[in-house]
């Protein structure tokens, strides 16, 4: 037997566990790490199945080309020179720019920084983005314009000593279980719990004050809660004055919002307002913590300068036990940002349209490299659909399901004159592909991921990729040097020397050092021990900014026709598109098949029982589902999880996006439910 | 602990039997009948149930439908309720499937003897109580009375209708059944209504009496109080059986558990006695 | 049979013992993380925390094939290593869980594939002053082969039967004097949770605890199963079958009744349908059913699931809030 330690492969939380594998190289099962600072000998259920789908039947094994119409086996130099062979001539012929590479939030950062660096240097386009698009592009754009940084400002550790924790638009109980445990042990241990959000999760069951506030309702309530901690004297004055710029012009924003208009915009009362700003105001170390709910919306920028306003405005910033929590979503989402898998940025957030970043990297990797900025993953698709994009590189990612508008994405993907996936799953975006490349898991590869503490951890590989599969960062290195960029590196401990070199916020860091507890970066110079709070003495831009914001509502909100509102989510079982969770036994015991959460009015109103499996359509599409009629939704509203193929919430979604960071508002739209 | 096994076996390993012959017995439900391919008897007694395995959908519990005095062969009544069930109904004669099993407590057959067996089915219920009732008619002469009951959802949902007739006509037996409701649209001109109903309306000798109750969860409490009110109120008067998700069979996966009873061995019939005061059980 | 070993000698006698079974002896990992491990010669961490992993899933892992099913439908069962485990550095309360589950699977039927591990294994226990910081581990009371029984500078060492004598025949014999001392340190020793469980237990069969107290626990469980994986003495699994071109693998994988799915049938009925019917049978089951069913309760007192529950509401800390809340107080 042998244990690999490892991080896991699902949320962002950054769990450690180790990979059991018995005398015939086949997993066993999983042991959290018992000293680790955040498994503490503990993990979630996806956590305890880790190691189930590494060795399910259905894993891509070979490479395949599609050859008349289906995917045939073959061998690793055909399909690779033919990706080479068709990206370079659809560059050639159309310009660098109607190519688009995908990266995932599932792969290293080594794999991330190389598929960028493919993208840059390889085939001369900035168009590389991933999936974070998708998840915390607003908070990157919104955070990075207030403090100067996109990423969660305080550590997992802070729970363990603030005093308040404001949760809004997160169900972290479910999505990062092992956050949500310490939020409850904060409780326990006497902590204050704001919770808004508009369905009863588990933590709103503790909290002391719940807030069901209308989806896409949070700037209105955010500026609500400002003016109301303005009028009351609660804001940190001196914090405000020394740390903090633009105070004027927010100060005249939040006028129209008083109590009795945000109670109406929101569906609150007044004074749920009222104690929830004292409350919040009057604790001296206040955390925020926010996902999703937050992000993922045609305003999901907005929502994060609101969110980023009020911590400054009680200086609930740069200290332990507070800050702006954003929780990252998968394991890597905060890696694949940091490694410039991102249009605008190369590693270390460098702007691609800074001459000085542009040539420091292209004398680095001895090419030229293109100035303009890239288009936006989600800009890419309808590009796609209207023909300007015809070659695609996906890297472990299942737009099919995991995109809003499913429908736009199929024709997208089916327009496109190549696609290349590199996947370890059959999924459904794989189907759709012109080569497949069978990659190896989590399991089967070394790498670091970065968690949403920006904790940069090691990756072990404990058994062989199945077949011929490959290692992501070997498939990646064999295109570069198709390119004729040089990428001789023998292991992935070579790639993160050279992202040192070039990222100054992981100068710092070296596989040796991430033995252990791996550093949160910044980690500047080999002996700089991390860095658990950011904006410590001033933040990462100087002075923190006010970004007044106004309040826009959704852009689909229920009518006649579609009178329910439509959210979007994940559960705590499943993992995304559920490529991996689907194939984990337990895990699809327990849930499995679609369902869509119906409060006990409306279904009775539609007179449907919970089981019953009913018709949910949109604007853009329909899909079945199982119903479950459930007090965790309000009145008006259903949520469905993304996971299931067969009842793909996607298909509904609106793809309206925010106009700054591209993310679609998958958490409104308007539906009906007919039973079927 | 147990001494030194036998290597080339175990006790998780089906065994293969042969599909002789599907009949359907209403759209949901089919009858199957099977044979071991090593020639012998299942050796069954009523009441119990084997574990169906099909390669990549497990195992499911299904209760053995005949009386193991109807030899050469067992017979399966199985509704399409999921995956495994559903890939059954796909089954065609001379296909395989594994067995594992007999499992389980059986009906308590020595108590009947000599008794007024009432023999009340609810719904797919109707599947293990027919080894029982094929048991009865083989065995004439050792029941005072057997009285069977069956009640289901609709007319199209009866199970075994040529049994029921034939059991109708039988000299052996009482028998009626009853259905829930019956659509206005459908040829039934049988009772309807629920089956307390039915109970209620039966003259027996209470002290002498014995029922044996086979039907869904919701069944049990409102047949049971019936049963109460027509005097059988003593110990070993009434007989149930409970199914819970089944993984293995034999007490070892722990699903079946109803406090610290299993289902799959010290059930699935029990004394309603055994069970009534645990949480859950009913 | 008593012999007296210096450290040296453990050394010496598992080594003789690594040359005929699959030997784990207690080691750190990475992190620190105290659990048995395959034996490379090396140091052995002799004195610490119980391991973390549960000595039972040995002989029954969280993935464990059963059978082989051949494209044709043939069934071989899955074949196991030949080699029996020896497993070193069990604690009483491991040995007990051991014993245990043991009981369990050879109930009739015997599971013959726990047993096809689990005969022959070799169950080695560490007491005397090998706990956390030297602390006192109690004095094994059978349940193993051989016990090695810390005290300071020395060590005594027992059979834990007749058949594994010869394992310590050549060592000089130990000082019955001092394994008397340590047996009544053993009786004297109390367990810390104990009380809170023993009282819970009563409690429990008295059903002196409501319903809203289930409720109000199961709020706080994030349904990670950890509570149920970690356990030594729970044993549910579920089956899963994997088809590849070459046959069907059906193994059994450990699941947890804190699962929704759990019991859930078909037809969509659930007799644990509630995570507050599913919280109370995780404390109820070890602490009413099992006495009832096996004559001694199914919690050891191991306090893994403490350990691993995210949101502190393992065995310990649920008895005790039981034992706190709702004990009717002593008149005096
Ligand atoms: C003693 C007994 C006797 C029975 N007798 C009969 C009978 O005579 N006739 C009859 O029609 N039915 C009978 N049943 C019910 C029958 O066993 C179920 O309908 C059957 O198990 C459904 O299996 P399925 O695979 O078709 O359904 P599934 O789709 O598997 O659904 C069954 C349930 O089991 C769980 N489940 C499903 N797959 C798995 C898996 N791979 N691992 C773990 N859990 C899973 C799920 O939670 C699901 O709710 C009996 C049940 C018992 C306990
Ligand atoms: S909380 Fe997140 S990182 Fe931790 S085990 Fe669960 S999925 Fe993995
Ligand atoms: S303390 Fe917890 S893990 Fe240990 S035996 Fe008791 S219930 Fe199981
Ligand atoms: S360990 Fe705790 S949180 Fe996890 S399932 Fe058990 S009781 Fe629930
Ligand atoms: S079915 Fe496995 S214990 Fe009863």
């Amino acid at each position: 037997m042998t244990a690999t330690l490892t991080t896991c492969p699902y949320c962002g939380t950054g769990c450690n566990f180790y990979l059991l594998r018995d005398e015939d190289g086949r997993l066993t099962g999983v042991e959290p790490a018992g000293n680790h600072p955040t498994s503490r000998g503990q993990l979630c259920i996806k956590g305890w199945n880790a190691h189930a789908f590494v060795e399910h039947p259905d894993r891509l094994t070979i490479p395949q080309i599609r050859t008349k119409g289906n995917l045939q086996p073959v061998d690793w130099q055909t399909a690779l020179d033919l990706i080479h062979e068709k990206l370079s001539g659809i560059a050639e012929k159309h310009g660098p720019d109607s190519l688009m590479f995908l990266s995932s939030a599932k792969v290293s950062n080594e794999e991330n920084y190389l598929l960028m660096k493919l993208a840059r240097a390889g085939y001369g386009t900035n168009n590389i983005d991933h999936c974070a698009r998708l998840c915390h592009s607003s908070t990157v754009t919104g955070l990075v314009e207030t403090l100067g940084s996109g990423a969660m400002t305080n550590s997992l550790s802070c729970f363990d000593e603030t005093e308040l924790i404001f949760v809004i638009g997160s169900n972290t109980t479910e999505q990062h279980p092992l956050i949500g445990s310490r939020i409850l042990q904060a409780v326990w241990r006497g902590a204050k719990l704001i919770v808004a959000d508009s369905r009863k999760i588990r933590l709103a069951r503790h909290a002391d004050l719940h807030l069901r506030h209308m989806n896409g309702t949070d700037v209105a309530l955010l500026n609500g809660l400002m003016r109301q901690i303005l009028l009351e004297g609660l804001e940190n004055r001196s914090f405000i004055a020394s740390r903090t710029e633009n105070f004027a012009a927010l100060e005249k924003s939040l006028a129209p919002f008083h109590p009795e208009y945000v109670a109406k915009v929101t569906g609150l009362l007044p004074e749920q307002i009222i104690s929830a700003a004292r409350m919040y105001a009057k604790a001296e170390k206040a955390m925020i913590v926010y996902a999703m709910g937050i992000t993922q919306h045609s305003h999901g920028v907005d929502n994060v300068r609101a969110v980023s306003n009020l911590a400054l405005l009680t200086g609930n910033l740069g200290r332990p036990g507070t800050g702006v929590n954003p929780l990252r979503g998968q394991n890597n989402v905060q890696g694949a940002c940091d490694m410039g898998a991102l249009p605008d940025v190369y590693s270390g957030y460098q702007r691609v349209s800074d001459p000085a970043a542009r040539l420091k990297f292209s004398a680095a990797w001895q090419t030229r490299l293109p100035e303009k900025p890239g288009l936006l993953s989600t800009h890419a698709i309808e590009a796609a659909a209207a023909g300007k994009i015809r070659g695609m590189l996906i890297l472990g990612e299942n737009p099919m399901l995991s995109d809003a508008n499913q429908n736009l994405v199929r024709q997208a993907l089916e327009k496109l004159e190549f696609l290349a996936v590199i996947d370890i799953f059959p999924t459904e975006t794989a189907q759709l592909a012109d080569v497949v490349l069978p990659a190896a898991c989590y399991a089967e590869r070394d790498g670091t991921f970065t968690s949403t503490e920006r904790r940069v951890q090691r990756g072990r590989k404990a058994v062989a990729p199945p077949g011929e599969a490959q290692a992501d960062w070997q498939i990646l290195c064999a295109l570069l040097q198709r390119c004729g960029v040089k990428a001789d590196y023998a292991e992935p401990g070579e790639i993160m020397a050279e992202i040192s070199g070039l990222t100054p916020s992981y100068a710092g860091i070296s596989y040796a050092r991430l033995d252990g507890n791996g550093l949160q970066w910044p980690c500047p110079d080999a002996q700089h021990p991390g860095t658990p709070i950011l904006h410590r003495e001033q933040c990462a831009r100087g002075k923190g900014r006010f970004s007044p914001v106004a309040y826009r509502p959704p852009k689909e909100l229920p009518d006649a026709s579609y009178p329910l509102l439509l959210n979007t989510g994940r559960t705590g079982i499943h993992w995304h598109t559920g490529s991996m969770t689907r194939r984990s036994h337990l895990l699809d015991r327990e849930e499995r098949s679609a369902f869509v959460e119906i409060n006990p009015e409306d279904a009775e109103k539609l007179q449907v029982r919970t089981r019953q499996q009913v018709k949910i359509s949109s604007r853009r599409g329909a899909i079945q589902a199982a119903a479950k009629v459930t007090e965790r939704v309000p009145p008006g509203q259903i949520f469905i999880p993304f996971h299931f193929a067969e009842g793909a919430a996607n298909a509904l979604t609106n793809n309206a996006l925010d106009p700054e960071s591209g993310i679609p508002e998958f958490k409104v739209c308007a539906v009906r439910i007919d039973p079927c | 602990m147990p001494q030194p096994l036998n290597d080339s076996t175990s006790i998780y390993v089906p065994q293969p039997c042969t599909l002789l012959e599907v009949s359907d017995l209403t759209p949901q439900e089919k009858l199957f009948r099977l044979c071991l391919d090593s020639g012998g008897e299942l050796g069954q007694q009523p009441g119990q149930f084997v574990q169906v395995s099909i390669p990549g959908l497990t195992e499911a519990p299904i209760s053995v439908a005949n009386s193991p005095t109807r030899r050469g062969y067992f017979e399966l009544g199985v509704r399409k309720a999921g995956t495994l069930t559903g890939a059954m109904h796909q089954l065609q004669p001379g296909d395989t499937l594994g067995i594992r099993g007999p499992f389980g407590r059986p009906f308590q057959l020595a108590a009947l003897v000599d008794k007024e067996v009432l023999l009340i089915a609810g719904g797919c219920g109707l599947a293990p109580l027919r080894s029982l009732i094929q048991y009865c008619q083989d065995r004439p002469g050792d029941f005072k009375s057997v009285h069977i009951l069956y009640g289901a959802r609709s007319p199209q949902d009866l199970l075994f209708k040529e049994d029921l007739e034939n059991w109708q006509s039988s000299e052996t037996f009482s028998c009626r059944y009853i259905v829930d409701k019956s659509p206005g649209s459908s040829c039934y001109d049988g009772e309807t209504g629920l089956i307390t109903r039915l109970i209620g309306a039966l003259e027996i000798d209470s002290k002498n009496g014995c029922a044996v109750v086979v039907g869904p969860p919701p069944m049990y409490r409102p047949v049971i109080a019936e049963l109460r009110r027509l005097g059988l109120t003593g110990k070993r008067q009434i007989m149930l059986s409970l199914e819970r998700q089944m993984r293995c069979g034999i007490g070892k996966c722990g699903h079946c558990t109803i406090e610290h009873l299993y289902c799959c061995t010290d059930g699935p019939i029990f004394w309603l006695e055994e069970i009534e005061h645990l949480r859950g059980a009913l | 049979m008593l012999k007296r070993l210096v450290e040296r000698d453990i050394y010496d006698l598992l080594g003789r013992i690594a040359d005929s079974y699959r030997l784990r002896v207690p080691g750190l990992l990475d992190d620190g993380t105290r659990t048995l491990l395959p034996w490379d010669g090396q140091q052995i961490s002799l004195f610490g925390e119980p391991p973390q992993r549960k000595p039972t899933a040995y002989f029954f892992p969280q993935t464990d094939p059963l059978l082989k099913i051949d494209p044709r439908g043939q069934a071989t069962p899955a074949a196991v290593a030949e080699k029996p485990f020896a497993l070193f550095g069990l604690d009483s309360i491991d040995l007990a869980a051991l014993a245990f589950t043991d009981r369990f699977f050879s109930n009739p039927p015997p599971d013959d594939h726990y047993l096809r591990r689990r005969n022959g294994a070799l169950l080695i226990g560490l007491t005397g002053y090998a706990g956390p910081s030297r602390g006192f581990l109690p004095l094994v009371k059978g349940n193993c082969d051989l016990e090695l029984i810390a005290c300071g500078e020395y060590w005594l060492a027992r059979a834990g039967c007749k058949s594994a004598d010869h394992w310590l025949a050549h060592y000089p014999p130990g000082d019955q004097e001092q394994l008397a001392v340590l047996q009544r340190e053993s009786a004297q020793w109390n367990h810390r949770a104990a009380v809170d469980v023993q009282q819970a237990m009563e409690l429990l069969r008295q059903d002196m605890v409501p319903d809203s107290f289930w409720e109000e626990i199961a709020s706080r469980c994030i349904l990670c199963s950890g509570c149920n994986l970690a356990c030594p003495t729970c044993t549910c699994f579920c089956v899963q079958d994997r088809q590849t071109a070459t046959g069907t693998v059906r193994s059994r994988v450990w699941d947890s009744c804190q699962l929704d799915a759990f019991m859930r049938e078909a037809s969509g009925h659930n007799p644990l349908g509630t995570e507050a019917l599913r919280t109370r049978r995780r404390i109820y089951h070890k602490l009413v059913a099992d006495p009832e069913r096996w004559g001694e309760p199914g919690c050891v007192l191991c306090g893994r699931c403490d350990r691993a529950c995210p949101t502190g509401i393992g065995m310990f800390a649920v008895a005790k809030e039981i034992a706190s809340r709702f004990a009717i107080s002593s008149p005096d």
